[in-house]
């Protein structure tokens, strides 16, 4: 039962990626569109710069619940009419919002690219907001305000963005309960005639389709669309400084950790080598993070890091759920790495993997429709074009170990990271002074 | 079998092989991406492990990444990330999967580590005890220390099923795990892990005749033994209504849960189960969903499956075809559950509307794609139904022949499978009190 000798892999051929057209729709909207995909379904994503930085203070989830209440159809079509008619292009809506976009998207069988991307803008143009709806919305938005307070991983969550964002825009992600009572469907409107437009739309379409028709009707579908009016220009900043932000939470098995700090944004010369020095140290499988915590001592199931970006508000995060017992062991280990980073330049050869690694995915995520259009509003959302992905294999392939060692130095200072703990206080208290005042 | 007149219906290259020693082998070649998936499937998974070792097919499949003869723990991952490639591998009830998708140029790679990998674990008790604590990890992460955590696949099969192979629960007992050694672990191996019991799946960017040459150099000198003989994991027909509850002390809101058995694998039926699934359940248009959030707002979202762990293409019944609600406390499950009987109970006296049923069929052709076509494991979803076609129905073209199977369904037929399956008789209630205060 020999097996021959491990085959060696022959160099990447190289990689193409898949030509972009962009193309304008009246009123000032975009469109991009990209053929790609193995199957004859297409993405659609129309995405709108309305998001929860566009709140007032005491506002926060009215952007949820306006998602919520876009299901409800157009003007023309009730809730009924409008998902029979997605479903019969074998698509169905998704709604999204976060601090900075409203992004309808489906999925069609391709003949039905053209129709779907006419209705998204429809839907956008002329949501039906039934003030009947209100009531029954708005049950079902206190509902799961109290189902994500159990969840230990929204909790840390909620936690970490306050810690780095306070009464910020984006450190206000969960409401008070009683504020979502004064949510009406007028509010609702008024948030969405505000904050949409043509100006603040861009349609994005990948996978199989007839671009020529998709264009035509995106065209006809955006005719008359005011362009709205200009986001206002944002103004974040994020606070950094160790200290422990506990949520207490008697008899649990596990603490929910997330160790995080801001960094530099995506625009920054930088930034793509922190994603390598990243995947480096904790977000791949194989990283060092990783294979401390999880391969070695067994603390935890799905360690990671991850660099969640945000215009002026980019951070990185290590997120680990991890048994009771060994929490204060966990950050012991975690800052361990980092401290090891900082001290150390990393093997050339580890390094290599990494940026193979790093690289590989880039090529995989340009192949597939929905990926594909994640980076799109990615490059928008951080006004970056697509020179970035053009020269975004280069960049990863020029990294060098000293170039990890001196970002880790200079971007993941341990003295400066926030630690959110969802955990057993009792059981955890003691385990955790030693890394941080605790605060909660 | 009729053929199906939508130009939309999934339809893909298919080519297989049996090594000397057993071993499927299904190929199915896609040049638009510099792309491969390389996928072995083994037929043993929750269902198969034996009795005292609850959790045991899981964890083995946690081990298979910790070393094999020529490879030492992580070396196998390392290989794939540094080659540019992602890998996972999941236990599910009937088989247990591993697999590679890798930049086209890494195929011979991906074979070679997969052929290396089925000569068999090679690992320490340390590393048994590693593997045993990530999986405990993975238990509390994902059951213990969530809400609904176990709602409603663990607490629902434990309670529909009366046969131990589809009702105890796969993700283990704590004190099994604990008592799985090194000696279960080869005994594990040498009874379910022979070539004859697995398939090799390679969908992507490759020439047929050089991945077969590959797969045969890796994988044929591996010996032959004789594939373990079929459990008897049958269910007899429900002829009473069984109600449960349970408390989840994490959880702050109630819920129900209403599971059906549902037709055999293959058969008329289950493919018209399909399409009830579709038109019931799926997507804001179905009708629980306009009934029941709509209309009746008694709950924001009905939520409904045929397989806790994937899809109705990818496991073997029996099965449930099950409808989950977590509502408010000023909402009786009882409220849900007879509004949800509301619905059916028309479709077992009439038949459907030509048109609805049209769009059940567009649904389930749309979703077929988008499985084939997923985004996460680029290549993957596709390599997932061809083994399961290969391992459950014998025949990994049974792929292509889905969309004709819904194609052949027959208003009748709906109803009559609403007739016999989704009877209050055959129906188990599961209500969860929420144990943890608003």
């Amino acid at each position: 039962m020999s097996l021959p000798p491990r085959p060696a892999v022959p160099p990447l051929a190289a990689f193409t990626l898949p030509p972009r057209r962009h193309e304008a729709l009246p009123g000032g909207g975009r469109l991009t569109l990209v053929e790609v995909g193995t199957v004859p379904l297409a993405s659609i994503r129309l995405v709108l710069r309305a998001g929860a930085v566009d709140l007032a203070e005491d506002a926060t989830w009215l952007d949820r619940f306006v998602t919520d209440y876009l299901r409800e159809g157009t003007q023309d079509r009730d809730a009924a009419a409008f998902a029979g008619t997605l479903a019969a292009m074998g698509g169905r809506l998704e709604v999204d919002v976060d601090e900075l976009s409203t992004t309808l998207s489906t999925e069609v069988l391709a003949e039905h690219a053209p129709a779907a991307a006419a209705l998204l803008i429809e839907l956008a143009r002329a949501p039906r907001f039934p003030e009947d709806a209100a009531e029954r919305l708005l049950t079902d938005l206190r509902r799961t305000l109290d189902m994500a307070q159990a969840q230990p991983s929204w909790l840390a969550y909620v936690a970490m963005r306050r810690a780095l964002f306070g009464d910020q825009p984006y450190g206000r992600v969960m409401p008070a309960p009683e504020a979502i009572e004064s949510f009406t469907t007028a509010r609702a409107a008024e948030f969405w005639a505000r904050s949409t437009g043509a100006r603040r739309a861009h349609l994005m379409v990948a996978g199989r389709f007839a671009p020529d028709a998709v264009v035509e009707a995106a065209r006809r579908a955006s005719d008359g669309w005011s362009p709205g009016v200009e986001p206002t220009p944002l103004s974040a900043s994020a606070r950094e400084g160790r200290a422990i932000h506990l949520v207490d939470r008697p008899g649990a098995e596990q603490s929910t950790l997330q160790i995080g700090l801001p960094v530099i944004d995506p625009p920054h010369d930088d930034y793509v080598a922190l994603e390598v020095t990243n995947a480096l140290l904790g977000g791949a499988f194989a990283s060092r993070i990783t294979l401390n915590i999880r391969e070695d001592k067994g603390y935890t199931y799905s360690p990671r890091s991850v660099i969640s970006a945000r215009p002026h508000g980019t951070y990185w995060v290590e997120v680990a759920d991890v048994t009771t017992a060994v929490t204060g062991a966990s950050l012991h280990e975690i800052f361990g790495e980092i401290d090891r980073l900082r001290g150390e330049a990393p093997p050339e050869e580890e390094l290599r993997g990494v940026i193979n690694y790093v690289a590989g995915s880039f090529v995989l995520r340009q192949s597939s429709p929905s990926a594909l259009l994640d980076h799109l509003e990615f490059l928008d959302r951080h006004g970056l074009d697509g020179g970035y992905s053009a020269s975004y294999l280069a960049r990863v392939q020029a990294v060098t170990p000293a170039d990890v060692q001196r970002l880790t130095a200079t971007h993941l200072r341990p003295e400066a990271m926030a630690i959110a703990l969802v955990g057993d206080r009792a059981a955890v208290e003691a385990q955790v002074t030693p890394y941080g005042s605790i605060f909660g | 079998m009729a053929a199906s007149t939508s130009p939309f219906a999934l339809q893909v290259p298919v080519e297989r092989h049996r090594l000397a020693n057993g071993l499927r082998v299904v190929l199915s070649p896609d040049r638009s991406a510099p792309v491969v998936c390389v996928a072995v499937y083994y037929h043993v998974g929750m269902r198969l492990e034996p009795q005292g070792r609850t959790g045991f097919a899981h964890l083995f499949e946690h081990l298979m990444f910790q070393g094999s003869p020529s490879l030492g723990k992580m070396e196998l991952v390392r290989l794939v990330q540094q080659n540019g490639g992602t890998l996972n591998g999941s236990t599910r009830y009937d088989f247990t999967n591993y697999f590679e998708v890798m930049p086209a140029n890494a195929l011979d790679l991906a074979l070679w580590m997969e052929a290396d990998r089925m000569r068999g674990p090679v690992i320490t008790q340390a590393e048994l005890d590693n593997q045993r604590d990530v999986v405990k990890n993975e238990i509390r992460v994902n059951v213990l220390n969530q809400p609904y955590g176990s709602f409603p696949w663990i607490d629902m099969q434990e309670r529909a099923y009366t046969n131990w192979h589809n009702s105890h629960n796969g993700y283990g007992d704590m004190a099994d795990l604990d008592a799985a050694s090194l000696a279960d672990v080869q005994a594990f191996f040498d009874s379910y892990y022979s070539p004859a019991n697995a398939v090799l799946v390679v969908v992507g960017d490759f020439e047929a005749a050089h991945a077969l040459d590959l797969a045969r150099r890796y994988f044929e000198p591996i010996p032959a033994a004789p594939a373990p003989a079929p459990a008897d994991i049958s269910e007899p027909r429900q002829a009473e209504e069984r109600r449960f509850s349970r408390t989840d002390p994490l959880a702050n809101r109630p819920a129900v849960a209403i599971s059906y058995h549902v037709p055999e694998r293959g058969t008329p039926q289950f493919y018209a189960l399909g399409l009830l699934h579709q038109l019931l359940a799926s997507g804001d248009d179905s009708l629980l969903h306009q009934e029941i959030v709509q209309k009746r707002a008694l709950t924001g979202e009905v939520d409904a499956s045929i397989n806790f762990l994937g899809h109705m293409h990818n496991a073997q019944t029996p099965l449930l075809w099950t409808v989950v609600a977590v509502h408010d406390d000023d909402v009786s499950a009882d409220a849900i559950v007879d509004a949800v009987e509301g619905v059916i109970a028309p479709l077992r006296d009439a038949t459907m509307d030509a048109a609805v049923i049209e769009r059940a069929r567009t649904k389930a052709r749309a979703s077929l794609l988008r499985t084939a076509g997923d985004s996460n494991y680029p290549r993957f979803g596709l390599a997932d139904l061809l083994a399961s076609f290969e391992l459950l129905e014998g025949d990994a073209n049974g792929v292509n022949e889905i969309d004709a199977r819904f194609a052949a369904v027959t208003p009748e037929l709906i109803r009559e499978t609403a007739r016999e399956y989704l009877r209050p008789t055959n129906r188990n209630v599961l209500v969860l009190e929420a144990g943890a205060a608003s």
